[in-house]
């Protein structure tokens, strides 16, 4: 047995895609950091106060995992849905009533949703309530702020796809107060609807920016906000003393 | 090699011709006094951590979507509006402050203040001391405390204040427009923001405490008007009991 993980792990093939040894001494648990394209935004050495459960609560991690769990069944839905007014809503109803597990993809996508609005919103309360905003995090504090909106954003977005009374209606509340600013608000209005009146064009607007505009947003400015965690010395868990 | 001093500091090795030195740039830099010893390797814990919180979460993720199906009502029908027309749960806070004042003071003015606000935080308070704490000191925790209470009674009180005695109702005709869905819902949210702010400037607060109190007001106040609207509000956008709704309405369903 020994003799086959040997030859295994020591195999070109298995050379080529680690190129570290078995992570228990600190040069290979270095190199795993180092060399791996999805751990290499941690640092090497994390400071013990910054995994303090009761400092973070895990929610911006728990932020990232909902994101990747939301776009993962995000995509699975689109293998079944159309956004015209004609087929949307009947796409959904198949969706759930024919598809084998159909009601369960769209349940884990809608709770996920909710969930991610909800952390997002409990992970700003954090940072602010252990002033880790302070310098030098100013700005990754505002680009915090700007991966809010953008949630807020892609949940509002997919609110409407379902075209039933619930989205049509929420939609419709929505915007109209976008239409109360001054000079701006009807021209958002127009841009985000193209129409008078929420209608076909508000869903093509609206699938284009929940599947494509939006997420690519967020994935680029979280890759950016993460990066800068560790470029500003980690959590500030760590400044305290 | 003649030329290395011979009192290097940190080698004891005469030999060798680098030395390890420390650059403080803007003191207090953060590592100073925080050797590498209060660290860990990232490799295992950090990995481990994080597959532990990817599976609480998509365990409470599952039970969630087994438990519970994903709201999908009738086709949507531009004749036939619902009663009450609800916005998603997290813009109700908006919605419910539209019930209180002109719309463009409230669903405009007041959230551009709050989101530019929110932006300005580290730019207000701009001292590096007192990041990684929770609240700061104890005295920084007694007033996000006292603020959370105080906007858990002022602003349940101002909703049920002006959904009995609406100025914008009982003044219609009596003073122009502006003065009585801009000029007096907009005083009295500013009264409700200042007094705080004068109660604390008697005690000389920093830039910290000043944001804890401003904060706390609108995070608590967020949370007060997003159940409101979402919980309490039935059809016809009135006040009610959430388990005492009329006509079987759940606002749970609205999900």
């Amino acid at each position: 047995m020994s003799n086959l993980v040997q030859t295994i792990t020591q195999s070109r093939i298995w050379r080529s895609f680690f190129r570290h040894g078995w992570p228990d001494n600190p040069l290979d648990r270095s190199l795993v950091m180092t060399s791996n394209i999805f751990f290499h935004l941690h640092p090497v050495k994390v400071n013990r106060k910054s995994l303090r459960a009761t400092y973070t609560f895990g929610l911006g991690v728990m932020a990232v995992i909902l994101f990747l769990e939301l776009t993962l069944t995000g995509m699975l839905l689109m293998f079944y849905y159309a956004p015209t007014v004609e087929r949307a809503y009947t796409n959904i109803v198949a969706l759930q009533t024919q598809t084998p597990y159909g009601q369960l993809l769209r349940n884990l996508h809608r709770w996920g949703a909710h969930l991610m609005v909800l952390v997002v919103v409990l992970h700003m309360a954090r940072v602010f309530y252990t002033g880790a905003y302070k310098p030098p995090r100013e700005f990754n504090w505002v680009l915090g702020v700007g991966l809010l909106l953008l949630t807020l954003g892609a949940s509002f977005t997919g609110y409407l796809l379902p075209w039933d009374q619930l989205s049509f209606w929420a939609i419709t509340v929505g915007t109209s107060v976008a239409g109360y600013a001054p000079v701006l608000g009807s021209t958002a209005k127009a841009y985000l609807l193209g129409g008078p009146e929420v209608g076909q064009e508000a869903l093509t607007r609206f699938y284009a920016l929940h599947v494509m505009l939006i997420p690519l947003g967020i994935a680029l400015i979280t890759s950016v906000h993460i990066w800068r965690v560790r470029k500003d010395g980690g959590l500030a868990a760590n400044d305290d003393r | 090699m003649t030329n290395i001093p011979t009192r290097t500091p940190f080698s004891k090795s005469s030999g060798k011709t680098y030395t390890l030195v420390e650059l403080v740039h803007r003191a207090p830099a953060q590592m100073i006094d925080h050797g590498p010893e209060n660290t860990v390797f990232a490799f295992p814990v950090v990995a481990l951590l994080e597959l532990l919180l990817t599976l609480s979460v998509s365990a409470v993720l599952l039970f969630m979507s087994l438990t519970i199906n994903a709201p999908l009502e009738e086709i949507a029908n531009p004749n036939q509006t619902t009663d009450p027309a609800k916005a998603p749960w997290y813009f109700m806070g908006l919605q419910e402050m539209l019930e209180h004042g002109h719309p463009t003071l409230m669903a405009v003015v007041i959230p551009t203040i709050l989101v530019l606000f929110t932006l300005a935080i580290p730019y207000i308070d701009n001292d590096r001391q007192g990041s990684g704490r929770w609240f700061t000191s104890e005295r920084g925790k007694r007033i996000a405390r006292n603020t959370a209470i105080y906007a858990l009674l002022v602003m349940p009180a101002f909703i049920l204040l002006d959904n009995s005695f609406p100025p914008r109702e009982l003044l219609r005709g009596v003073v122009p427009d502006f003065v009585a869905q801009t000029l007096i819902p907009g005083t009295i949210m500013a009264a409700i923001v200042i007094a705080p702010l004068l109660v604390l400037r008697r005690s000389k607060p920093n830039a910290r405490e000043v944001v804890l109190t401003l904060f706390t007001l609108m995070f608590v106040s967020a949370i007060v008007f997003t159940l409101t609207g979402f919980l309490f509000r039935g059809p016809g956008f009135e006040l009610y009991w959430p388990w005492n709704m009329p006509d079987g309405y759940n606002p749970f369903m609205n999900l």
